[in-house]
This record gives structure tokens, C-alpha cells and sequence, in this order.
């Protein structure tokens, strides 16, 4: 009867710690001085999946036509199993980090049409559903 | 919850009346009613549209790069931090003087960078959000101009924080009126600059497509403004500017992009354009409006 009332323990408070332990603001922090050199920062976006039931992370911005963007991404896992999705006003995506089977940490934009633009992270591979970003900007 | 007018679901349910045939007054009555008929919009896509708003740096950057002379007397002057005695006039004139600010230090006028950030402490500390301006920090980067990128940094994040405690705060209200602040004096110095140098399509080109933001503001003015007498009044002169900005056509065309790795990064080569069609004499007239709008909020 004790192992059944710790196991139910373990299975209710399990999932709620490992979401607990998702700080975005700590790898927001992170990703901001990283931005490549050159790069002024505009924005930090954090990154909370909470544990997996989020299937994405979604964030706008109005992006100026003649400005190069730079979006990274810093998570606590090696390999970052989040990846960065950038769509136009009209859906349309723009770019991606995911390519070849890698998913890049960074992605730089050149702006050519002023506009909203909505930043989108989706996990693909990650276990802890938790990261932060950094958005930039170079003229 | 937050009320907006959106026209959709009465326009369908006119659709599906199939009892009689409509008539264009038929028609029109209805429309006037659903002008009148506020529908919801989230905290959530409100927190979006606050968000979304871009930096004014990144307009003085464009004014700076276009190799335009510092002019101090387009920013407004730090003696009339004594007339904003509310708490909205408090908060939009912190985001013009966060736009000066950040002027200033694009074009490293330390001097007139010290004066701007003391009345910054001074809006900051009255609207209760002085702790998320690390003040000592900013001066002594101001004092050594050659940290201009970490000045822009911190400056930058505190803004940033501002912005985040007013919206966790349940005060986005006065959110957008720090963003609304920052965005009418950087559209105000683009104005002023640009009747200077007509012949700078870029400068030009960033004047029409401010109707894209404009649009977001109006949302943010007819929100707050239907709890606040005082943003109502704004969005009114905004409508004047909206008006204006009608004559402004922006077109899009959208091709696939293509992108290689350099260097762990991927770099995208952006295939899609977008032009902005603006007469000389309509960026008159919205330098006009933006001038009488800004007047308002700082005097």
C-alpha cells in the first residue's frame, strides 16, 4: 500500500518538478550577450514548452525593411531540440533553423519587407521543453 | 477581458439571414451597429501587440547611418519633466525621453545623455519602477562613450523590464503609454529629419510604413481608451493621423528564401519585397499631424 501511495506521489510530482526546474529567464540572460558581434539587442523570449504540453512558443515583432535580424536560442540540453520558425504577416515561413537534419542555434534575417513577423519555437527531440532567445539587430 | 469592434461575426450572420432579400440600407444599418457593438480580444493578443512594438533605437540608428547631423533641438527638452504630473503623462513622456536617450547615445552626446536619463530616474522613480533602471550602471556608460553597445544594451533591457513589470502588474495601460511615448517621438524625429533631406527614399520609405504600426496603436488607444478618459482623448488625435496614413499604399510580395550555414549560423538569403507608394505631400502632412500629436503629449 506504501509503495502505491509513493509511486502516485512520484508520478503526480515528478512531471510538475522537471517543469519546475525550467528557469527561461536564466537562458534568455545567456543568449544575450552571445548575440553575434555587431548585433544590438531588441528583445528577450522565454521559452517554456511547461514540460511538453506547449508544442510551441509563439512571439511577434515588427521587423524594418534594410535591418539584418539575428535569433538565437540557448537551452540547458547539448543539442537544443528547439527550433526557431519565423513566418510573415501572412503565415508564410520565412525561415527556419532546422535544416539538413541539424537544428542551428542561430539564424540571421535580412529584413526586406517591413512587417509583423511572428517568431515561433517548437520542440523537435528536446526532453526538457525549456530554453531562452535572444533577438537582435544590425543595420 | 478587453473589448475591441470587429465586424466579422455580424457580417456572417447578415450573410445566413436568408429570410428576405437585403437591401443597401439593410446592409449599412448593420454595419453602423457593429461599429457600436464591442467584441473581446485577449490579454494574451493585447501582451502581443505590446510586444510587438519595435524599438525606437532602431529608428535612430536608420537616422544616424543616414549620415544626418545631430540636432538636439528636435528632442524634448528635459526642463519639462515638471509638467507631467499624471501617471500617464508620466509613463508616455518616460518613452520619449527613453527615445532621446537612445538618440543621444547613437550620436555619443554624453552630455545631453546624462541630462536625459536624470529625468528618466525622475518619471521612473515617481510611477514606482525605479528599481528596474540601474541608473549608476547607465551613467558610468554613458561617461565612457566607448561602451556604446553595452550603454545600448542595458538601456534596452531595462525598458524591457519596465515594460514587463507594468504588463505583470495588471498596469499595461500605462505600457502602452511608454510604448506609445517612445513611437511618437522616434516617428516625430524621422518626420523632422526626413522634410530635411526629401530626397532620402529610405528615410521616406520608413515614414509610410509606420502605417503598420499605427495600426497596432489605434488597437492598444481603443482599449485602454475605453477605460480612461485620457487615452480616449489620443486615440481621437490618432484617428486624425490614421486618416492620413490611408493615403499611404504598402505592397508585399512573397518568395521562398533560400539559406546556407556560415559559421553554425543560418544565414537566410530573403527573397520577398515590399514597397511602399508615399507623395512628398503626404509625408508633409503626417509630419504635421505627428508634430501637433506629439506637442499634446509633451507640453
Amino acid at each position: 500500500m506504501k509503495n502505491i501511495f509513493f509511486a502516485l506521489v512520484l508520478i503526480v510530482l515528478i512531471p510538475q518538478s522537471s517543469n519546475a526546474q525550467c528557469n527561461p529567464e536564466e537562458f534568455t540572460n545567456q543568449c544575450i550577450p552571445i548575440l553575434a558581434d555587431g548585433y544590438n539587442f531588441l528583445k528577450g523570449y522565454k521559452i517554456d514548452g511547461r514540460g511538453g504540453e506547449k508544442t510551441k512558443v509563439e512571439y511577434s515583432y515588427v521587423f524594418t525593411k534594410g535591418t539584418q535580424y539575428m535569433i538565437n536560442i540557448c537551452s540547458p540540453e547539448e543539442t537544443p531540440g528547439i527550433v526557431i520558425n519565423l513566418f510573415d504577416s501572412k503565415r508564410n515561413r520565412v525561415a527556419t533553423s532546422s535544416m539538413e537534419g541539424q537544428i542551428l542555434k542561430a539564424i540571421q534575417f535580412p529584413c526586406n519587407a517591413t512587417g509583423i513577423y511572428y517568431i515561433s519555437y517548437t520542440f523537435e527531440g528536446s526532453q526538457l521543453y525549456c530554453g531562452g532567445s535572444a533577438l537582435g539587430f544590425s543595420k | 477581458m478587453k473589448k475591441y469592434v470587429v465586424t466579422a461575426l455580424v457580417v456572417m450572420l447578415w450573410a445566413c439571414d436568408t429570410k428576405k432579400e437585403p437591401s443597401k440600407d439593410d446592409f449599412k444599418e448593420e454595419l453602423d451597429e457593429m461599429a457600436e457593438s464591442p467584441v473581446e480580444i485577449s490579454d494574451e493578443n493585447i501582451i502581443n501587440i505590446l510586444n510587438s512594438v519595435p524599438s525606437p533605437l532602431e529608428i535612430s540608428f536608420i537616422i544616424h547611418d543616414a549620415g544626418i547631423v545631430y540636432d538636439k533641438t528636435l528632442l524634448n527638452s528635459e526642463n519639462n519633466v515638471s509638467k507631467y504630473t499624471s501617471n500617464n503623462k508620466k509613463a508616455i513622456n518616460l518613452g520619449v525621453y527613453g527615445t532621446d536617450l537612445g538618440y543621444t547615445d547613437i550620436y555619443e552626446q554624453n552630455q545631453h545623455g546624462l541630462l536625459y536619463l536624470g529625468v528618466i530616474k525622475e518619471l521612473a522613480d515617481d510611477l514606482g519602477i525605479g528599481q528596474f533602471f540601474d541608473f549608476q550602471l547607465i551613467r558610468d556608460l554613458t561617461e565612457k562613450s566607448k561602451n556604446i553597445d553595452s550603454l545600448l544594451l542595458v538601456t534596452n533591457e531595462n525598458f524591457n523590464k519596465i515594460n514587463n513589470h507594468f504588463q505583470e502588474q495588471n498596469r499595461s495601460s500605462l505600457s502602452s503609454m511608454l510604448l506609445f511615448g517612445g513611437w511618437v517621438e522616434s516617428l516625430h524625429l524621422t518626420c523632422q529629419v526626413t522634410m530635411q533631406h526629401m530626397d532620402s527614399d529610405e528615410l521616406v520609405e520608413r515614414i509610410g510604413e509606420q502605417k503598420i504600426i499605427l495600426e497596432n496603436m489605434m488597437i492598444l488607444m481603443d482599449v485602454y481608451g475605453s477605460q480612461d478618459t485620457f487615452i480616449r482623448g489620443l486615440a481621437d488625435k490618432l484617428k486624425d493621423l490614421q486618416k492620413a496614413y490611408e493615403g499611404v499604399e504598402i505592397t508585399y510580395t512573397y518568395e521562398e528564401s533560400t539559406s546556407k550555414i556560415v559559421d553554425g549560423v543560418l544565414v537566410i538569403q530573403n527573397n520577398s519585397s515590399s514597397n511602399v507608394n508615399i507623395t512628398p505631400e503626404k509625408v508633409k502632412e503626417i509630419a504635421a499631424l505627428t508634430a501637433q500629436l506629439r506637442k499634446e503629449i509633451t507640453g
